[in-house]
């Protein structure tokens, strides 16, 4: 493992990126900062910027007018950077695999390395999700 | 204190050429149809003349027809009317109400480009929600919708 995941994983910051979620999964989300589950005690801190983030947390079903911010803001990642799609719309799209406005799933555009499935997934099942990305990339916690 | 009789009363005195159907639905909600043309004269005088509040319109292509309800809520009464009116599908076509109340500006925008409604004479007619690579004439909430685009991709990608 190099140097930067490893230092990386220590306090893996997080920016939230909703491309079209109906925001179930964003505020299961939010529920993993609040002092019940409390996250951040794992060094995992939600950041306002996508330039100061490590994990890039994608949820919603990636709409054609997303899709293209969501490009450009994983450009603007710094590398190396994980990618988790939260929720069953990110994970294969759900209800909308046939809709208009959704052609192409998210791990068919940016590379995905941790899956949450539910809909919403509970903030239980989130925090298993992110033990199981800095397991999957080599880390203790 | 105005009372939902008064209000129906008086609203059905005045444009009964123009109502085709009245359908007392329960206390708080009536449905009327009415006639394409009439839309803007009937819409316009209960937004400014029983003081109604413009509360949504929808659109959905019911073959033969497109129907458009306009729903004014008349808060006073706790009445929602909704305005019915069928379009012909093949060339839908209405006058349109955001020439006068900025309220339908955006709800036009979005049925002109879901369902391919033109709305004669609307100040704004651009695109409101759908991609910039969206083409041009195809409406994806029709019921004869199919693909076009060619690298969509419909399986379930995990």
């Amino acid at each position: 493992m190099s140097l930067k995941l490893k230092a990386l994983l220590k306090s893996p910051w997080v920016f939230h990126l909703s491309t079209g979620s109906c925001n179930n999964c964003d505020i299961e989300t939010l529920d993993c900062l609040t002092p019940r589950f409390d996250i951040e005690r794992f060094g995992m801190l939600l950041v306002g910027s996508i330039k100061h983030a490590d994990v890039l947390l994608v949820s919603g079903s990636c709409n054609r007018m997303s899709v293209e911010r969501m490009k450009e803001l994983f450009e603007q990642v710094p590398k190396p950077c994980l990618v988790v799609a939260i929720g069953t719309c990110a994970g294969s799209r759900g209800i909308f695999k046939d809709s208009y406005n959704c052609p192409v799933p998210l791990d068919k555009i940016i590379p995905v390395d941790v899956y949450i499935p539910g809909c919403p997934p509970k903030p239980e099942a989130i925090i298993a999700g992110a033990v199981k990305l800095i397991e999957k990339v080599g880390g203790t916690l | 204190m105005i009372r939902r009789e008064e209000v129906l009363l008086d609203f059905t005195s005045r444009f009964h050429a123009d109502i085709l159907d009245l359908e007392d639905k329960s206390n708080t909600r009536v449905y009327v149809n009415i006639t394409p043309e009439s839309i803007v004269k009937i819409g316009t005088y209960l937004f400014r003349n029983v003081g109604a509040r413009f509360n949504i319109a929808t659109a959905s292509d019911l073959p033969p027809n497109i129907e458009i309800l306009y729903h004014f809520l008349i808060e006073d009464i706790n009445l929602l009317i909704s305005l019915r009116v069928f379009l012909d599908r093949e060339k839908p076509e209405i006058e349109s109400l955001a020439k006068d109340i900025e309220a339908f500006n955006w709800i036009e925008r979005e049925m002109s480009e879901l369902l391919g409604i033109t709305f004669i004479g609307h100040p704004d007619p651009r695109r409101l929600l759908l991609a910039d690579n969206w083409p041009e004439g195809i409406c994806p909430l029709r019921q004869d919708y199919e693909e076009w685009d060619q690298t969509a991709d419909r399986t379930r990608g995990v």
